[in-house]
């Protein structure tokens, strides 16, 4: 019977992960950014215990958590086993503020995807490789990312339009194998709809 | 917008926005679709209409105040969501809960499954024209929600449970008023079926509709009843048992196809199932203490604060302060109606949360809908978007 | 007996008092729902509260064809320009209900994403408390809603428009008269300027022909 723990001590083995002292309930390793690509691949494919299923994607902002050294961002995975019920790992990846860059591993889940797209969203931390990373819960005119820390609770940013999908649907059906000759006419925006305190205004 | 098609030939496409304000998206969905007269060629979805900002106002309270926010999740069963939180945050401290505790929380997490799937049921046939599933279908819900007021003061969003225990013991008749409860959740559900299950016209609008393989549904992080519906038997009740639920006798239900009809027809048997546990674990109530006995923890008795200096002082500090949850980070799922609600906490250890990121099920559920709808008729999508269950406190935060 | 009802009635009532009973008793309702409260609202509808009882079960979620919107749940700063549309298309008379904290003031989200009331967007009638708001506190509020109706004077209303539509006509006449005549003069300018080149033509012609 493989557990977590031997799984672990293969990822430390093979790619250099550290035992996040923290998680004092579970198993999570510190991953390299370089490495973390590989790292899923292993976990999803060949390890003793298959992970087959991407459980949540967080992004952390340590700006003032007390006594904290090293990078300020992470984010950190959680994947779940589905065909050995029960087991569950998690992975952490550092980002420091100067670089912010995090590979994908939408290509490996489907659920990456929008996982990615939040937290990038919430912490502006970048995921190379995504398709289409755009904003997924605030609106297309906010500035900042609102979950760090140095952004202030009570900063409201009105929208002055409706946010435009047709972009995103171009891309959907480029991907399913259709090539757009002719683009639809976008309706424009009605200057006089502006709200009180847009940021347009 | 003209298009070529991978074989080449011309087709004129008209782009159609529905929602966010549409009967079917529950008023917080939007998905602008593709379409070649009836038929969805492509669709993308949109999410954010009800972002309110739940991660960033919990760091800003103590831990019990993030009590009242977890309710207000899947409002459709807000009790579940409190225990989740309120296990996970146990889970840190490595509490053991007291028998009737345990035992109480399965019957309110149970009557909340029972809740939130007739909310689905009902909402899914009124999406499809039926207007009368959705009046047998509320009937027992209204009976569970008497409960919920006589137990906790509130209809729908309830913060029942607290960290170290519940907000109160169950009043003098609770058990024969959940008896009650079941028997007509038990006639509603008899009376659904037989509406529904030879249904043509239910059928031929649910059958074979929105597919999507167990693969495919594992790959997108699919989770609860959705998941089951596929074939895949993963339940965490089962999984990673907690509150005793392995020694209640139940099934996992599973359903074959991963259609819409297997969707509904997974929670219709999952109501049957939560009565079995309910009927069970009404025997086991034996009586004793719901809470935990630790001042740092569970806030003492009232009686204590008036009588006694350490209740006084224990009460003040746990208000004032908030309870300090031990240093780490953690993340814990639950069952939940819809599949696992997780939540990752970091805490710094003061006596408020520093990150609590919740992972909710229906965003996975929704992520995967362009591919349950393209390539089937417009009409098909409400059936589609009203059997995943989509609620959009949960999705959006 | 028979034959006074064959004789052609006449029924006296005030025009005000037979438009406010249709429109009190008819309230179709746009649930505007998007969190909890919804929840609520469909409780309100079914078996136990039915709100058939005062005409408005009949839910329109068109905008066109509904009387009341009733904005249930939290909106957002995402959400907010749909709304103000969604109140755009409604037809006049039109009423708004704030159902719950969250649509009168923002409720306990003080938060970077949600608006703080529905008012800073558009007008409302009827404010219901609550997280959420009860069936009851529902009910209590489309009676609320329905006095409010009953005091309206669909004849002053009515007089009011009829007015401003006379006071914009008049406004535009003397707009329309004012250029008329800014044109007028102008054309006897150019004819007086051509009148006077006229002449100086002529007064040039008969000295040429002097000479």
């Amino acid at each position: 019977m493989n557990t977590v723990e031997e799984i672990f001590s293969v990822l430390e083995e093979k790619f250099g992960v550290k035992r996040d002292t923290r998680d004092k309930w579970g198993v999570c390793a510190v991953v390299g950014a370089a490495y973390l690509h590989n790292v899923v691949q292993f976990l999803k494919d060949s390890a003793a215990i298959k992970f087959e299923m991407l459980v949540d994607i967080a992004g952390i902002d340590y700006l003032t958590y007390p006594n904290h050294e090293g990078p300020r961002f992470a984010v950190s995975y959680a994947f779940k086993s589905v065909s050995t019920p029960g087991q569950r790992i998690r992975l952490k990846v550092q980002v420091s503020e100067d670089s912010l860059k995090v590979p994908t591993i939408s290509d490996l889940f489907a659920n990456a995807n929008w996982y990615e797209r939040e937290v990038f969203d919430q912490f502006g931390i970048v995921f190379t490789g995504h398709p289409d990373l755009r904003r997924l819960l605030n609106h297309v005119e906010f500035v900042g990312h609102p979950l760090r820390k140095d952004y202030p609770a009570q900063k409201r940013q009105w929208l002055s339009t409706n946010d435009y999908l047709l972009p995103a649907l171009e891309k959907r059906l480029e991907d399913l194998g259709y090539r757009v000759v002719q683009r639809s006419k976008e309706v424009g925006t009605n200057d006089n709809e502006f709200l009180e305190g847009s940021i347009k205004e | 917008m003209i298009v070529l098609d991978p074989n080449g030939e011309k087709l004129n496409l008209m782009p159609l926005n529905v929602g966010p304000s549409h009967p079917a998206t529950h008023g917080c969905l939007r998905f602008l679709a593709a379409m070649d007269g009836e038929t969805i060629v492509a669709s993308v979805e949109e999410i954010g209409y009800l972002h309110r900002g739940f991660e960033k106002m919990v760091e800003r309270g103590t831990w019990q105040q993030v009590l009242p926010y977890t309710d207000r999740l899947n409002y459709c069963s807000a009790i579940m969501n409190n225990i989740a939180f309120c296990r996970t945050v146990e889970t840190m401290f490595g509490i053991e809960l007291p028998e009737r505790c345990k035992v109480l929380r399965v019957i309110v997490n149970e009557l909340s499954r029972i809740n939130d799937h007739f909310v689905c049921i009902a909402a899914a046939f009124q999406d499809l024209g039926g207007t009368t599933p959705f009046m047998y279908a509320f009937n027992p819900r209204e009976e569970i929600m008497c409960i919920w007021e006589k137990l906790t003061g509130a209809r729908l969003t309830n913060s029942y449970a607290r960290i170290g225990g519940l907000y109160r013991d169950s009043y003098d008749g609770f058990e024969n008023d959940v008896l009650a409860a079941l028997d007509s959740t038990e006639k509603a559900l008899k009376d659904l079926h037989a509406c529904l299950d030879r249904n043509r016209i239910f059928l031929d609008r649910t059958v074979g509709i929105g597919k999507i393989s167990a693969e495919r549904a594992i790959s997108y992080g699919w989770t609860g009843p959705c998941l089951r519906a596929s074939g895949v038997a993963s339940d965490l009740r089962k999984d990673e048992p907690y509150y005793d639920y392995e020694t209640y006798d139940w099934e996992v239900v599973v359903g074959t196809q991963g259609d819409c009809n297997d969707r509904l027809q997974v929670r219709m048997a999952e109501i049957e199932e939560s009565v079995k546990i309910v009927r069970q674990a009404l025997k086991r109530l034996a009586p004793g203490p719901v809470d935990i006995v630790d001042p740092r923890i569970r806030v003492p008795a009232h009686k204590l604060a008036y009588q006694d200096m350490e209740g006084l002082i224990g009460r003040f500090k746990s208000v004032y302060e908030g309870i300090r949850v031990p240093e780490g980070e953690f993340y814990c799922g639950s069952e939940c109606a819809n599949g696992e609600l997780g939540f990752t906490i970091v805490s710094d250890g003061s006596g408020h949360p520093y990150r609590i990121k919740v992972r909710p099920p229906c965003l996975t559920q929704f992520a995967a809908f362009h591919e349950l709808v393209e390539g089937g008729q417009l009409a098909d999508s409400m059936a589609v978007l009203s059997g995943l269950n989509i609620i959009a406190g949960e999705l959006d935060r | 007996m028979t034959a006074e009802a064959e004789k052609p009635n006449i029924i006296t009532s005030s025009l005000d008092f037979l438009v406010n009973w249709g429109r009190t008793n008819s309230l179709w309702p746009f649930p505007y729902g998007t969190a909890c409260c919804a929840i609520e609202f469909m409780s309100t509808e079914v078996g136990r509260y039915d709100l058939s009882r005062i005409g408005s079960e009949y839910v329109r979620f068109t905008p066109r064809q509904s009387d009341v919107l009733l904005v249930a749940g939290t909106i957002t700063y995402k959400q907010a320009p749909i709304l103000k549309r969604i109140y755009e298309q409604m037809a006049e008379p039109r009423w708004v209900i704030a159902m719950g904290a969250c649509a009168c003031s923002g409720g306990f989200y003080d938060c970077y994403c949600t608006v703080p009331g529905i008012d800073h967007i558009i007008p409302v009638d009827v404010y219901i408390g609550g997280c959420p708001s009860r069936p009851e506190a529902f009910f209590d509020a489309m009676f609320d809603l329905q006095k409010k109706i009953k005091d309206e004077s669909y004849m002053k209303q009515r007089a009011e428009r009829v007015k401003d539509q006379l006071e914009m006509i008049k406004a535009k006449t003397a707009e329309a008269k004012a250029n008329a005549k800014e044109f007028a003069r102008e054309k006897v300018v150019d004819i007086k300027d051509f009148v006077v080149s006229k002449e100086q033509e002529i007064v040039k012609k008969a000295q040429f022909w002097k000479e």
